[in-house]
């Protein structure tokens, strides 16, 4: 029960049916180039798009319910849907068990083949140099937190399709319990995480600092543990007005004097919780309820400030951005930021589209957080003092800004002029992040 | 009295799958599977393979008793349903044992017919149900040096295939114009016969066996409709099944007109607190009607509604039962899903066939969306004209791509369908 | 652990800010944080040096504002230490925020206000305006008058702070320029004595930020309509509660202190030649040195006038304050702080509202002095005590008397 596996993902969108994946299938699996033998098919392509017949390693998989010699069966471990050349009968009643196209005939080998993910390192992925196949081991990451104990209530009282408890949860998960939770106003503590009316919301030490005194109340507490002996990691969940406005200065403070803690900024670019006013995060030419659009304003008209590029000008012992649409990405920054947060500061900027404040339907939440990375308009990267600036995902290749701009209702009014403006923004920032980027190998 | 909160009849697909969906829902409840067989779970469809060598005895079970205590499930072997009592909820066994059950499902599949023919019922005689069926046949098969199958369908025809390739002298008796007419329309059961023909068979189509006779040794002669005596070795009875339900005797569970438990959608009999599922059942057809479906796929599906439904997990309605069926005659495949045999003025037939190479495409269409399909000797995917069918795709834009390449349009198709 | 005793001299000449470092070197607390600012600045450059030597084992922050000092003691008290800090005028406006919260979070920490007069105009002198500002928060706010009480009082204050029935935090107020900065005779505790008298550290038993303990430190109350209020009151009753305890524990703290080191200081009140007095002076902190010369003057000119020095100011000790007065038939206050609005200082009308309490109206005059550094002399309050004189005999002179604007 409740184990997640891999699988691998299709972007039709990023797929020109160039066929490398099928000649590497073909190559791996029959050791030959025919590749009406390949276990993937790449189907269709020009307008249209492409389409993929590759099998889904089913969790229930109707292959295997309707083999009659018990051949075909989903591997408990490895979540591969196998199959066994000795018992099978080549019946094919598998092949009209599955909706995909996912089990089918070798004609030269005489009997079905399917997809068994190469062990773990699939071969089509390997070559495909478009993005359009990927490798999905997010399951790893399921079952690991799936172990792990839930330190919030459940419950959580966040708006539909908030990613932020997500995060927390998760973040939460693979910390522990030997820890203390700061949570300064906002929507973090909004959606019950220190709780109502004297019962908590957490079953770790949790407290409301000030909005503004977030990091200075961690660093004291940490001092005390430090003199008792004590291994307690000091954690903040904070939004950005907490981290980025009024909550800067004690941050700013807390960097400065390296105090071991983990500070994590849930960044929905602005005072969400309060009815959406602008923050010193908002992004250019968003409409909020204090940069409203009329007919003298066109919604906030000065850039964002970069409070992960001023944590790594504070020299912060380990400062990264996040996003929740590269949960893996965010699990091994976590891991760095936690170990450091155990002797020094570690700061990590998570960003949290707000469906209900920048008017995008909840469900579409994750892909925003995603076109946000695709576009540039967010960058994955950490800093270490030794390291200096390493992208954790490549940012050539980036879409256009429209794509991630039109996604999003709190820029509607925006036309093209504003557009360039957020492109060249974009861009801008992007080659600022270079020139700290360790040179390639380094 | 033993009591259980589910007991299940057979140890088959259609029961195996319940269980399977039961435990989904409902973790502690307690389950018990009886059946009749001596063997471990196995599916009857393997039995040719027990015939024909491929599929070793051992090898062929479903399930191991690591399932069965994974599953928490009771495993009671070699008892057989005899006698119900719906009011009492109570089953009773050929061993004398009563069962109390809080739910019941009856998977007990089906039975072969053995024809009404003066003298076969004395005659010795073989039939394939069951594991020690295909393994007496397979011994009976060393001993033997002619052979006569009553029943081209696809069991009589995987028989006679395997007593082909055993070296046999091997007849077919079909009462039926030509073989698999179940399956098969005229063109590709001609493909299929000459197949066997090449091969030395002997069918003989549109007729029947009037009287069988013992010889000694074992031998049976069988005098033809029209005179013609068959002398053989080896008798194989393949004239189709029926539903195995006489344990129903004395009650008033509704039985439809093939003879099998009536279902409705969600597998329920008409009695409460019993459900069937599989072989043994005359459920919803797809398309309208009730029928026996007999194939593996739906008592597959079957057995997993009725699992939810007794679980009480939320189950939508079956879709109703769609043929399906893969067959293959020396190495070729064919594959039968839907309506393939349907004929009539409001459908768009595709036929075209090539005895030279063996291929053959039956497609058939109405109002633009798939209703059946056959498809010989060229690679396809079963289970994705049955998605097809089912979610009645409408093919108008891309037909002409489908009839030209029925494969690779459907998997482009659902692909896009999936995302 | 024996630094204290083996560093300190038994007595010593030394400024009231080096006095107030002494006292926290006594109390021992586990974290002090520190910020800079005028007069301030040397007490936490002496609190610095004792870390430094090892004299004070405490852990030193220094953080990059008062609101974040008060915030990490906040943190570090949560965590379970005692701890120490001290500010002054803009100092105390900028950690406003948090200051407004240790109450309501009954964390006993001590601070050192060095009182300083309020901004604008630009000034950086002594003035009690500061601490006078904040006394409505809920802190516990007792003004020294002499060196050696900024010492006595700033050990004392963490036991009374610290008080299981009070458990809230304690401003030590002592007077920028005059009592910063004045140098006199000091004599220090023995340190093991002083240990024994503050006893053991448990700051944290009713809220705790522990993973040993996990629980939710100040979770949002809710509005109207729900269990909110009514465990908003709840709150705001029991820290009324612990004000009224601290009364009783002021007292019995000064009065442990006189059994075990010989020193009596006045716990809530001093009254000082009052017992036949017709007219009486109110007095607070340093000014009362300068005050009792000129009563003792006037004494000796036959006017039958005596002073009361209020020396705890929250609580308000206002049966102690009607009771010293119910003798007199006029009254002086002198306040170093004005209360806008009132057109007096704050001392004047809280005198005036304990007195009310009791059912009486005396005729009274506010004097305001010794703002932004200034001197009160004993020549100014001889003037108040001719002026009070004055009221006494009928002719209400107008108020506020501003004894520095001639000056
Ligand atoms: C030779 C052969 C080949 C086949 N090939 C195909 C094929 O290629 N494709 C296809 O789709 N289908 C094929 N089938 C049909 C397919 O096997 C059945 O549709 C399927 O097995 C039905 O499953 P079921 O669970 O309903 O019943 P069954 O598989 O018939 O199982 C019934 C179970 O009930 C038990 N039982 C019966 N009566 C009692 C009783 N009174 N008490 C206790 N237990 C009892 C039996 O022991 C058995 O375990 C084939 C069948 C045969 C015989």
């Amino acid at each position: 029960m409740g184990r997640s596996f891999d699988t691998i993902r299709f972007r039709a969108e990023a797929c020109d049916a160039c066929g490398q994946c099928v000649i590497a299938c073909a190559r791996a699996k029959t050791g030959t180039d025919d590749t009406s033998r390949a276990r993937l098919q790449i189907l269709g392509g020009g307008t249209e798009g492409a389409e993929l017949a590759l099998c889904r390693q089913c969790t229930d998989p109707q292959c295997a319910a309707v083999c009659p010699s018990a051949s075909l069966a989903k591997d408990p471990d490895s979540g591969v849907v196998t199959w066994e050349a000795e018992t099978c009968v080549d019946c094919l009643l598998c092949t009209v068990g599955c909706a995909y196209g996912g089990i089918a005939s070798d004609p030269v080998a005489g009997h079905v083949a399917k997809c068994d993910l190469c062990d773990g390192a699939p071969e089509c992925v390997a070559a495909c140099d478009r993005g359009a196949l990927e490798h999905v081991t997010a399951s790893r990451l399921y079952n690991t937190q799936h172990e792990r104990e839930d330190l919030f209530a459940p419950g959580l009282s966040a708006c539909h399709g908030c990613n932020s408890e997500l995060l927390i949860r998760h973040t939460m998960r693979h910390i522990g319990r030997e820890t203390v939770v700061a949570a300064p106003p906002g929507c973090i503590p909004g959606m019950g995480v220190v709780g109502y009316n004297g019962q908590t919301g957490c079953k770790v030490p949790v407290f409301h600092p000030l909005l503004t005194n977030t990091a200075a109340m961690l660093a004291g507490l940490k001092t005390q543990y430090a003199r008792a002996g004590r291994d307690v990691t000091m954690v903040a969940l904070a939004g950005d007005g907490g981290t980025v406005d009024v909550g800067f200065q004690s941050l700013s403070g807390a960097a400065a004097r390296n105090d071991p803690m983990l500070f994590i900024c849930v960044d929905n670019e602005g005072y969400m919780n309060t009815g959406m006013q602008a923050s010193g995060s908002t992004s250019y030419g968003s409409w909020t309820s204090t940069t409203p659009v009329g007919e003298h304003m066109q919604g906030k008209s000065g850039d964002a400030k970069s409070l992960p590029m001023l944590m790594m000008m504070h020299n912060g012992a380990y400062v990264a951005t996040a996003s929740t649409a590269f949960l893996e990405d965010y699990h091994e920054k976590l891991e760095k930021a936690y170990a450091t947060a155990q002797h020094g500061f570690a700061y990590l900027h998570v960003y949290a589209p707000c469906p209900t404040g920048w008017r995008f339907p909840a469900a579409l939440t994750t892909e925003v957080c995603r076109r946000q990375v695709e576009t540039n308009f967010v960058t994955l990267w950490e800093y270490t003092r030794d390291g200096g600036l390493r992208f954790t995902r490549p940012v050539e290749g980036r879409r256009p800004i429209g794509d991630y701009v039109e996604m999003i209702g709190k820029y509607r009014h925006l036309d093209q002029t504003h557009l360039d403006v957020i492109q060249h923004q974009v861009d801008e920032r992007v080659a600022f992040l270079r020139r700290f980027a360790a040179p390639a190998g380094g | 009295m033993p009591d259980t909160d589910y007991l299940i009849v057979g140890s088959s697909h259609a029961a195996l799958e319940a269980v399977t969906a039961i435990r989904m829902h409902d973790h502690s409840g307690s389950v018990t599977l009886v059946t009749r067989d001596r063997h471990p779970p196995y599916s009857p469809t393997i039995l040719p393979y027990v015939v024909s060598g491929r599929a070793k005895p051992e090898r062929v079970p479903l399930r191991d008793s690591g399932w069965f205590a994974a599953q928490g499930a009771t495993f009671v072997r070699e008892d057989a349903l005899v006698g119900l009592d719906p009011d009492a909820f109570t089953a009773r066994l050929e061993s004398g044992a009563m069962w109390r059950y809080g739910k019941l499902l009856l998977a007990t599949g089906a039975r072969p017919v053995v024809p009404d023919i003066a003298g076969l019922e004395t005659v010795p005689r073989h039939v394939l149900r069951t594991l020690d069926d295909a393994v007496a046949l397979r011994e009976a098969i060393g001993a033997a040096r002619r052979a006569v199958v009553l029943g081209a369908g696809l069991v009589g025809m995987h028989a006679a295939e395997n007593l082909v390739t055993a070296g046999l002298d091997v007849t077919i008796v079909e009462r039926g114009a030509h073989p698999l007419p179940l399956y098969f329309g005229a063109t590709a059961a001609a493909m299929i016969g000459q197949a066997f023909a090449a091969r030395g068979a002997r069918l003989l189509c549109g007729r029947t066996v009037a009287s069988a006779q013992g010889g000694g040794d074992g031998a049976v002669a069988l005098a033809l409709d029209d005179g013609e005596t068959l002398a053989t070795d080896l008798l194989v009875v393949a004239a189709g099944v029926v539903p195995e339900t006489g344990y129903l005797a004395g009650t008033d569970i509704g039985l439809g007109a093939a003879g099998g438990i009536l279902v409705d959608a969600h597998m329920r009999t008409t009695r409460p607190g019993i459900w069937a599922a599989g072989d043994v059942t005359e459920g919803p057809a797809f398309g309208g009607g009730v029928a026996v479906s007999g194939i593996l796929p739906s008592a597959v599906d079957q057995g997993r509604i009725a699992g939810m439904d007794m679980a009480g997990d939320r189950v939508p309605p079956y879709d109703g039962a769609i043929p399906l069926n893969t067959y293959a005659a020396f190495g070729r495949h064919a594959v039968s899903v839907g309506d393939a045999l349907a004929e009539g003025d409001d459908l768009d037939v595709h036929e075209d066939g090539d005895p030279e190479t063996g291929r053959y495409r039956r497609l058939v269409l109405r109002d633009g969306r798939l209703v059946g399909a056959t498809v010989i000797g060229e690679a396809i995917d079963g289970g994705i004209l049955r998605q097809l069918i089912l979610r009645r795709t409408d093919l108008t834009p891309v037909k002409d791509a489908f009839l030209a390449a029925p494969r690779d349009t459907a998997r482009v198709l659902m692909s896009r369908l999936w995302r | 652990m024996t630094h204290v005793a083996t560093n300190a001299p038994r007595v010593i000449v030394c400024d009231g800010n080096q006095a107030a470092a002494w006292g926290v070197a006594l109390a021992k607390p586990d974290v002090v944080a520190v910020y800079p600012i005028t007069p301030q600045s040397s007490l936490v450059e002496y609190v610095s040096q004792f870390i430094a030597d090892g004299t004070l084992t405490a852990t030193l922050m220094n953080v990059e504002g008062e609101h974040s000092v008060l915030s990490a003691l906040q943190g570090a008290m949560l965590g379970g230490a005692r701890t120490y800090t001290a500010t002054s005028g803009p100092g105390l406006a900028f950690m406003f925020e948090p200051y407004m919260r240790t109450p309501g979070l009954r964390l006993p920490m001590v601070m050192s206000l060095v009182t300083r007069d309020g901004i604008t105009p630009q000034c950086v002198w002594g003035g009690q305006q500061d601490a006078m500002t904040v006394r409505d928060v809920g802190w516990i706010q007792i003004y020294c008058e002499t060196v050696q009480e900024v010492l006595d009082t700033t050990l004392m204050a963490f036991r009374i702070a610290e008080h299981r029935d009070v458990m809230l935090p304690v401003n030590v107020c002592h007077d920028g320029n005059y009592l910063s900065y004045g140098v006199s005779r000091l004599e220090i505790p023995d340190a093991r004595q002083a240990e024994a008298f503050v006893g053991p550290t448990d700051v944290n038993w009713h809220t705790a930020l522990d993973p040993a303990r996990p629980m939710a430190v100040d979770p949002l109350t809710g509005g109207a309509g729900g269990p909110g209020p009514a465990l908003f009151v709840r709150y705001r009753k029991s820290l009324c509660a612990g004000m009224e305890a601290a009364l009783r524990v002021i007292k019995e703290v000064h009065a442990d202190f006189a059994d075990r080191f010989g020193r009596h200081h006045p716990a809530l009140v001093e009254a000082y030649r009052l017992d036949d007095a017709d007219r009486a002076l109110v007095t607070i902190g340093s000014m009362t040195g300068a005050a009792k010369d000129a009563v003792d003057e006037a004494r000796a000119a036959g006017t039958r006038v005596g002073l009361l020095k209020i020396k705890t100011v929250r609580p308000f000790p206002v049966a102690a304050v009607a009771d010293a007065l119910s003798g007199v038939e006029a009254i002086g206050v002198i306040d170093r702080a004005v209360s806008f609005g009132w057109n007096t200082g704050p001392m004047h009308q809280e005198v005036l509202a304990a007195l009310a309490r009791g059912g009486r109206v005396v005729p009274s005059l506010g004097f305001i002095g010794g703002l932004a550094g200034a001197d009160i002399t004993a020549e100014h309050v001889a003037r108040a005590i001719f002026d009070v004189g004055r009221l006494r005999d009928g002719q209400a002179p107008a108020g506020p008397v501003w004894l520095n604007e001639t000056d």
